[in-house]
Protein backbone atom coordinates (compact mmCIF):
# COMPACT_ATOMS: atom_id res chain seq x y z
CA UNK A 1 0.00 0.00 0.00
CA UNK A 2 2.77 2.33 1.32
CA UNK A 3 4.24 2.00 -2.34
CA UNK A 4 1.32 2.53 -4.43
CA UNK A 5 1.36 6.00 -6.05
CA UNK A 6 -2.49 6.85 -7.55
CA UNK A 7 -3.53 9.74 -9.93
CA UNK A 8 -6.63 10.98 -9.16
CA UNK A 9 -7.92 12.72 -12.31
CA UNK A 10 -11.12 14.92 -11.55
CA UNK A 11 -11.66 18.80 -13.02
CA UNK A 12 -13.44 19.83 -9.88
CA UNK A 13 -10.89 20.72 -7.22
CA UNK A 14 -13.67 20.05 -4.36
CA UNK A 15 -13.87 16.48 -5.78
CA UNK A 16 -10.18 16.00 -5.66
CA UNK A 17 -9.74 16.84 -2.62
CA UNK A 18 -12.63 14.55 -0.94
CA UNK A 19 -10.97 11.52 -3.06
CA UNK A 20 -7.35 12.74 -1.74
CA UNK A 21 -8.67 12.86 2.02
CA UNK A 22 -10.12 9.47 1.57
CA UNK A 23 -6.84 7.88 0.20
CA UNK A 24 -5.14 9.04 2.97
CA UNK A 25 -8.09 7.73 5.44
CA UNK A 26 -7.95 4.55 3.53
CA UNK A 27 -4.38 4.55 4.02
CA UNK A 28 -2.74 5.79 0.57
CA UNK A 29 -0.98 8.42 1.34
CA UNK A 30 0.96 8.83 -1.92
CA UNK A 31 -1.40 10.95 -4.54
CA UNK A 32 -0.77 13.38 -7.56
CA UNK A 33 -3.58 14.87 -9.00
CA UNK A 34 -4.66 15.99 -12.80
CA UNK A 35 -7.55 18.17 -13.87
CA UNK A 36 -7.82 16.15 -16.73
CA UNK A 37 -7.17 13.63 -19.51
CA UNK A 38 -4.37 15.81 -20.99
CA UNK A 39 -3.18 16.76 -17.78
CA UNK A 40 -3.46 13.33 -16.49
CA UNK A 41 -1.07 11.55 -19.67
CA UNK A 42 1.75 14.49 -18.45
CA UNK A 43 1.32 13.80 -15.35
CA UNK A 44 2.13 9.80 -15.91
CA UNK A 45 4.78 10.51 -17.98
CA UNK A 46 6.90 12.09 -15.51
CA UNK A 47 5.34 10.41 -11.86
CA UNK A 48 5.71 6.52 -11.21
CA UNK A 49 1.65 6.29 -10.80
CA UNK A 50 0.84 2.81 -10.55
CA UNK A 51 -3.13 3.16 -9.91
CA UNK A 52 -5.37 5.49 -11.68
CA UNK A 53 -8.96 6.84 -10.56
CA UNK A 54 -10.27 9.03 -13.26
CA UNK A 55 -13.83 11.09 -13.59
CA UNK A 56 -15.69 11.16 -16.86
CA UNK A 57 -17.00 14.47 -17.97
CA UNK A 58 -14.21 16.58 -18.10
CA UNK A 59 -12.98 19.52 -20.47
CA UNK A 60 -9.96 19.25 -22.84
CA UNK A 61 -9.90 15.29 -22.66
CA UNK A 62 -12.39 13.31 -21.32
CA UNK A 63 -12.06 10.44 -19.00
CA UNK A 64 -13.49 8.06 -21.40
CA UNK A 65 -10.81 8.87 -23.87
CA UNK A 66 -7.98 9.58 -21.59
CA UNK A 67 -8.42 5.42 -20.76
CA UNK A 68 -8.38 4.51 -24.63
CA UNK A 69 -5.60 6.55 -25.15
CA UNK A 70 -3.69 4.95 -22.42
CA UNK A 71 -4.71 2.00 -23.18
CA UNK A 72 -3.30 2.33 -26.88
CA UNK A 73 0.43 2.99 -24.83
CA UNK A 74 2.82 0.52 -24.08
CA UNK A 75 3.69 1.93 -20.80
CA UNK A 76 0.13 2.18 -19.27
CA UNK A 77 -2.34 -0.24 -21.58
CA UNK A 78 -2.30 -2.27 -18.09
CA UNK A 79 -2.25 0.40 -15.49
CA UNK A 80 -5.17 -0.34 -13.14
CA UNK A 81 -7.72 2.44 -13.82
CA UNK A 82 -11.13 3.25 -11.48
CA UNK A 83 -13.38 5.42 -12.91
CA UNK A 84 -15.63 7.82 -10.23
CA UNK A 85 -18.40 9.46 -12.25
CA UNK A 86 -21.56 10.79 -12.02
CA UNK A 87 -22.65 8.55 -14.99
CA UNK A 88 -24.53 5.80 -13.94
CA UNK A 89 -26.68 4.74 -16.86
CA UNK A 90 -25.96 1.22 -17.77
CA UNK A 91 -24.71 2.01 -21.91
CA UNK A 92 -22.22 4.26 -20.16
CA UNK A 93 -21.10 1.75 -18.05
CA UNK A 94 -21.21 -0.75 -20.69
CA UNK A 95 -19.09 1.39 -22.84
CA UNK A 96 -16.48 2.41 -19.79
CA UNK A 97 -16.10 -1.43 -19.72
CA UNK A 98 -15.02 -1.98 -22.92
CA UNK A 99 -12.32 0.70 -23.37
CA UNK A 100 -10.78 -0.72 -20.26
CA UNK A 101 -11.68 0.98 -16.97
CA UNK A 102 -11.37 -1.70 -14.54
CA UNK A 103 -13.80 -0.97 -12.03
CA UNK A 104 -16.22 2.12 -11.64
CA UNK A 105 -18.46 3.74 -9.01
CA UNK A 106 -21.16 6.22 -9.27
CA UNK A 107 -20.82 9.48 -7.03
CA UNK A 108 -21.52 9.92 -4.45
CA UNK A 109 -19.69 7.50 -3.63
CA UNK A 110 -19.11 6.71 0.36
CA UNK A 111 -15.23 5.92 1.58
CA UNK A 112 -15.61 2.49 1.91
CA UNK A 113 -16.94 1.64 -1.77
CA UNK A 114 -13.82 3.58 -2.89
CA UNK A 115 -11.41 1.68 -0.57
CA UNK A 116 -13.48 -1.90 -1.71
CA UNK A 117 -13.18 -1.11 -5.53
CA UNK A 118 -9.55 0.10 -5.52
CA UNK A 119 -8.39 -3.09 -3.43
CA UNK A 120 -10.76 -5.72 -5.82
CA UNK A 121 -8.65 -4.10 -9.16
CA UNK A 122 -5.49 -4.63 -6.85
CA UNK A 123 -6.38 -7.73 -6.10
CA UNK A 124 -7.24 -8.59 -9.59
CA UNK B 1 -68.00 45.46 -69.27
CA UNK B 2 -64.96 43.33 -70.72
CA UNK B 3 -61.10 43.75 -69.49
CA UNK B 4 -58.35 45.21 -71.01
CA UNK B 5 -55.98 42.80 -71.81
CA UNK B 6 -53.88 45.66 -70.16
CA UNK B 7 -55.54 45.57 -67.20
CA UNK B 8 -55.81 41.89 -67.00
CA UNK B 9 -52.39 41.45 -67.15
CA UNK B 10 -51.52 43.81 -64.87
CA UNK B 11 -54.06 41.87 -61.95
CA UNK B 12 -52.23 38.57 -63.09
CA UNK B 13 -48.90 39.85 -62.22
CA UNK B 14 -50.31 41.34 -59.29
CA UNK B 15 -51.56 38.27 -57.83
CA UNK B 16 -48.97 36.27 -58.75
CA UNK B 17 -46.68 38.88 -57.19
CA UNK B 18 -49.13 38.37 -53.96
CA UNK B 19 -48.93 34.40 -54.16
CA UNK B 20 -44.86 34.61 -54.24
CA UNK B 21 -45.30 36.74 -50.87
CA UNK B 22 -47.72 34.66 -49.08
CA UNK B 23 -45.61 31.59 -49.98
CA UNK B 24 -42.61 33.62 -48.59
CA UNK B 25 -44.34 34.67 -45.32
CA UNK B 26 -45.79 30.57 -45.39
CA UNK B 27 -41.71 29.95 -45.69
CA UNK B 28 -40.88 31.96 -43.26
CA UNK B 29 -43.26 30.29 -40.66
CA UNK B 30 -41.88 26.85 -41.36
CA UNK B 31 -38.44 28.14 -40.67
CA UNK B 32 -39.53 29.32 -37.22
CA UNK B 33 -41.12 26.22 -36.20
CA UNK B 34 -38.37 24.26 -35.32
CA UNK B 35 -36.21 26.95 -33.66
CA UNK B 36 -39.35 27.59 -31.50
CA UNK B 37 -39.97 23.74 -31.06
CA UNK B 38 -36.85 23.37 -29.85
CA UNK B 39 -36.60 26.78 -27.42
CA UNK B 40 -40.61 25.13 -25.84
CA UNK B 41 -38.45 21.69 -25.67
CA UNK B 42 -35.08 23.16 -23.78
CA UNK B 43 -36.98 25.82 -21.63
CA UNK B 44 -38.71 22.81 -19.01
CA UNK B 45 -35.70 21.12 -18.86
CA UNK B 46 -33.53 23.98 -18.06
CA UNK B 47 -36.42 24.87 -15.60
CA UNK B 48 -35.97 20.89 -14.01
CA UNK B 49 -32.46 21.14 -13.46
CA UNK B 50 -32.78 24.55 -11.88
CA UNK B 51 -35.41 22.69 -9.53
CA UNK B 52 -32.85 19.70 -9.02
CA UNK B 53 -29.95 21.82 -8.04
CA UNK B 54 -31.85 23.90 -5.68
CA UNK B 55 -33.77 20.34 -3.92
CA UNK B 56 -30.09 18.63 -3.89
CA UNK B 57 -28.07 21.46 -2.29
CA UNK B 58 -30.71 21.56 0.18
CA UNK B 59 -30.61 17.72 0.91
CA UNK B 60 -26.82 17.98 1.03
CA UNK B 61 -26.65 21.25 3.35
CA UNK B 62 -29.40 19.52 5.71
CA UNK B 63 -27.37 16.34 5.48
CA UNK B 64 -24.12 18.63 6.72
CA UNK B 65 -26.03 20.61 9.32
CA UNK B 66 -27.14 17.51 11.02
CA UNK B 67 -23.11 16.35 11.51
CA UNK B 68 -22.38 20.18 12.15
CA UNK B 69 -25.05 20.28 15.07
CA UNK B 70 -24.11 16.80 16.57
CA UNK B 71 -20.15 18.32 16.77
CA UNK B 72 -20.86 21.44 17.76
CA UNK B 73 -22.82 19.90 21.01
CA UNK B 74 -20.29 17.36 21.07
CA UNK B 75 -17.47 19.90 21.30
CA UNK B 76 -19.20 21.08 24.47
CA UNK B 77 -19.27 17.73 25.96
CA UNK B 78 -15.46 17.41 25.33
CA UNK B 79 -15.17 21.04 27.16
CA UNK B 80 -16.89 20.01 29.91
CA UNK B 81 -15.52 16.53 30.23
CA UNK B 82 -12.03 18.38 30.32
CA UNK B 83 -12.89 20.86 32.71
CA UNK B 84 -13.97 17.94 35.11
CA UNK B 85 -10.66 15.81 34.35
CA UNK B 86 -8.92 18.92 35.14
CA UNK B 87 -10.97 19.45 38.74
CA UNK B 88 -10.26 15.59 39.62
CA UNK B 89 -6.50 16.28 38.62
CA UNK B 90 -6.58 19.50 41.10
CA UNK B 91 -7.76 17.79 43.62
CA UNK B 92 -6.06 14.18 43.55
CA UNK B 93 -8.85 12.18 42.74
CA UNK B 94 -7.62 10.25 40.05
CA UNK B 95 -9.90 7.28 40.52
CA UNK B 96 -12.61 8.30 37.89
CA UNK B 97 -10.20 9.61 35.65
CA UNK B 98 -10.13 7.11 32.77
CA UNK B 99 -13.66 6.29 32.03
CA UNK B 100 -13.95 9.95 31.37
CA UNK B 101 -11.20 10.14 29.69
CA UNK B 102 -12.42 6.97 27.69
CA UNK B 103 -15.89 8.53 27.04
CA UNK B 104 -14.31 11.93 25.57
CA UNK B 105 -11.98 9.80 23.26
CA UNK B 106 -15.56 7.53 21.66
CA UNK B 107 -16.83 11.72 21.38
CA UNK B 108 -13.66 12.26 19.29
CA UNK B 109 -14.40 9.21 16.99
CA UNK B 110 -17.66 10.15 16.58
CA UNK B 111 -16.55 13.59 15.67
CA UNK B 112 -13.83 12.70 13.23
CA UNK B 113 -16.06 10.25 11.65
CA UNK B 114 -19.01 13.30 11.25
CA UNK B 115 -16.04 15.53 9.77
CA UNK B 116 -15.41 12.51 6.99
CA UNK B 117 -19.28 12.37 6.34
CA UNK B 118 -19.72 16.18 5.84
CA UNK B 119 -16.75 16.23 3.53
CA UNK B 120 -18.83 13.07 1.78
CA UNK B 121 -21.62 15.04 1.81
CA UNK B 122 -19.50 18.19 -0.40
CA UNK B 123 -19.44 15.96 -3.52
CA UNK B 124 -22.80 17.73 -3.74
CA UNK B 125 -20.86 20.29 -5.71
CA UNK B 126 -19.27 18.32 -8.25
CA UNK B 127 -22.83 16.93 -8.99
CA UNK B 128 -24.43 20.63 -8.90
CA UNK B 129 -22.36 22.44 -10.89
CA UNK B 130 -22.58 19.75 -13.64
CA UNK B 131 -26.46 20.28 -13.11
CA UNK B 132 -25.75 23.89 -13.35
CA UNK B 133 -23.77 23.08 -16.56
CA UNK B 134 -26.54 20.96 -18.31
CA UNK B 135 -28.99 24.37 -17.24
CA UNK B 136 -26.49 27.13 -19.43
CA UNK B 137 -25.56 24.39 -21.51
CA UNK B 138 -29.73 24.46 -22.62
CA UNK B 139 -30.20 28.21 -22.23
CA UNK B 140 -27.33 29.27 -24.64
CA UNK B 141 -28.88 26.63 -27.32
CA UNK B 142 -32.18 28.22 -26.73
CA UNK B 143 -30.43 32.26 -26.91
CA UNK B 144 -29.19 30.41 -30.55
CA UNK B 145 -32.79 29.41 -31.50
CA UNK B 146 -33.78 33.06 -30.52
CA UNK B 147 -31.25 34.32 -32.71
CA UNK B 148 -32.15 32.24 -35.44
CA UNK B 149 -35.53 33.49 -35.12
CA UNK B 150 -35.08 37.13 -35.05
CA UNK B 151 -33.15 36.64 -38.17
CA UNK B 152 -35.80 35.08 -39.91
CA UNK B 153 -37.86 37.72 -39.02
CA UNK B 154 -35.71 40.48 -39.70
CA UNK B 155 -35.68 38.89 -43.79
CA UNK B 156 -32.10 37.38 -43.38
CA UNK B 157 -30.03 35.45 -40.96
CA UNK B 158 -27.88 38.18 -41.05
CA UNK B 159 -28.37 40.67 -37.71
CA UNK B 160 -28.05 44.08 -37.04
CA UNK B 161 -26.84 46.46 -33.98
CA UNK B 162 -30.53 45.86 -32.20
CA UNK B 163 -29.49 42.08 -31.62
CA UNK B 164 -25.71 40.89 -31.13
CA UNK B 165 -24.76 37.41 -31.84
CA UNK B 166 -24.58 34.70 -29.45
CA UNK B 167 -21.02 34.84 -27.54
CA UNK B 168 -19.07 32.35 -30.10
CA UNK B 169 -16.50 32.41 -26.84
CA UNK B 170 -18.50 30.06 -24.78
CA UNK B 171 -16.70 28.07 -22.08
CA UNK B 172 -16.75 24.36 -22.63
CA UNK B 173 -18.81 22.93 -20.68
CA UNK B 174 -18.01 19.46 -19.53
CA UNK B 175 -21.05 17.70 -17.58
CA UNK B 176 -23.34 14.67 -17.59
CA UNK B 177 -26.91 15.24 -18.42
CA UNK B 178 -28.30 12.87 -15.52
CA UNK B 179 -25.61 13.81 -12.44
CA UNK B 180 -28.05 13.32 -9.44
CA UNK B 181 -27.05 13.18 -5.78
CA UNK B 182 -29.71 10.63 -5.06
CA UNK B 183 -30.68 9.24 -8.19
CA UNK B 184 -28.62 6.31 -9.55
CA UNK B 185 -29.99 4.75 -12.65
CA UNK B 186 -27.94 1.80 -12.26
CA UNK B 187 -26.72 0.59 -8.48
CA UNK B 188 -23.43 -0.32 -7.37
CA UNK B 189 -24.07 -4.15 -6.93
CA UNK B 190 -25.55 -4.31 -10.90
CA UNK B 191 -21.96 -2.37 -11.62
CA UNK B 192 -20.14 -5.01 -9.80
CA UNK B 193 -22.26 -7.71 -11.82
CA UNK B 194 -21.58 -6.35 -15.16
CA UNK B 195 -17.58 -5.95 -14.51
CA UNK B 196 -17.52 -9.20 -12.63
CA UNK B 197 -19.06 -10.90 -15.55
CA UNK B 198 -15.96 -9.54 -17.79
CA UNK B 199 -13.41 -11.21 -15.40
Amino acid sequence: MADLKILAVDDSPTMRRIIINTLKRAGYTNVVEASDGKDAIAKLKVEDVNFVITDWNMPEMDGLTFVKTIRGMDEYKSIPVLMVTTRSVKDDIVEALKVGVNNYIVKPFTPNTLKDKIEQVLNG
Amino acid sequence: MAISEKLYGKMQSEVIALASSINEVVGKFKELHSPLTESREKVPKATEQLDKISEQTEVAASQMLDKVEGITQREDDVIQGLNGIKEKVASGNLTEIVPMIDTLIEKANTTSEDAYIIMDALQFQDITTQQMNHAASLLEDIEERLHSIVGVIQGSKETNDSYSEPNSQRKERAYDPHADYSDKKTTQSDIDSLFAGEK
